[in-house]
């Protein structure tokens, strides 16, 4: 399936793309527009003005996604908090990851193409997922 | 500035005009503070403003589309000011409030030093340094005395040793 975004990607839209691929379409092509009349009739347009797969009642693009396909996995539910605060910063939630993630994204968008951001940002969010899972599972930091 | 330098273009802006409901008044209200948090100039009733980059413009955006779920009406402009002088009064409006913030901020260091639990006060101002920071286009001189001030509360003696009689006191 053919999924479409804003070209300039940064942290939510990075984390939406790792989280369709990973949990919603393992074969997503993602195609990075810079005005919504040039996304493909045959994608799904996420994180843009309009679209259902955006921002909504003070939800960032990844926990819209993650409402939208029913993925109740708490671990993604605790990336949606680091995601929603490195986008949003509305202090909704505790997550101190958020600055240091953001930065890095920010960082990245000035040196990288938007395909090669996603290529770098799927190990990130792997790790931070895996951190986090083990963190749940021993009730405490992982070491 | 030297006088034969070719004066600079007024800059991009980008600005948002909205309007909402009148009721309820929970979302328009919400809407105001998100844009207070963003540090935006507001224009005339129903106008605000942010030097354009792309993160403002997301971030404006966003905002219109809540604007428009909530039953309201919104738009996003690019603008230029029409003259210098219309682009320095804005600059000068949004780093007068910046400034305030950061005397607010300077005011509490100002306040907290020598008393017990500066590290708490240290930690809460950081803090409020990096919110104000996101929204400061126009940083005033202000800014740097209130990191200064926030500073030199860190290294104040009364940050750390409160901590350590008390383990001491404990063990003897």
């Amino acid at each position: 399936m053919k999924w479409a975004t804003r070209a300039g990607i940064h942290i939510d839209r990075a984390a939406c793309a790792w989280l369709i691929r990973r949990h919603v379409d393992k074969e997503a092509e993602f195609v990075f527009v810079t005005d919504p009349a040039e996304v493909p009739d045959d994608a799904t347009p996420f994180d843009m003005r309009g679209v259902q797969l955006g921002h909504h009642g003070g939800d960032c693009s990844f926990e819209t996604i993650l409402r939208h396909y029913e993925l109740t996995d708490p671990v993604l539910w605790k990336l949606a908090e680091i995601v929603h605060e490195a986008d949003l910063d509305d202090e909704r939630y505790d997550a101190p990851e958020a600055p240091g993630v953001d930065v890095v994204l920010r960082g990245l968008s000035m040196i990288c193409d938007d395909q090669r951001i996603l290529e770098l940002t799927g190990p990130l969010f792997d790790g931070l997922y895996e951190y986090h899972h083990r963190g749940m599972l021993l009730g405490r930091e992982p070491s | 500035m030297t006088a034969d330098r070719p004066p600079r273009d007024p800059g991009e802006w980008v600005l948002l005009s909205y309007r909402m409901p009148r009721e309820p008044s929970t979302p328009r209200i919400t809407l105001w503070r998100k844009l207070k948090r963003l540090g935006v100039a507001q224009l005339s009733d129903g106008l605000v403003a942010l030097p354009a980059d792309a993160r403002t413009r997301e971030q404006l955006e966003w905002i219109a589309d809540e604007a428009i779920e909530a039953g309201g009406t919104a738009s996003i402009w690019i603008a230029r000011p029409a003259t210098h002088a219309q682009e320095h009064e804005l600059a000068t409006s949004m780093a007068a409030a910046r400034a305030a913030e950061y005397q607010a901020v300077i005011d509490h260091a100002t306040q907290a030093t020598g008393a017990a639990n500066t590290a708490a006060v240290v930690r809460r101002l950081r803090a409020e340094l990096r919110r104000i920071g996101r929204r400061d286009f126009f940083p005033p001189l202000e800014r740097d005395r209130a990191h200064a001030a926030v500073h030199a509360l860190t290294d104040e003696p009364g940050a750390s040793v409160p901590k350590a009689a008390s383990h001491r006191e404990k063990n003897a």
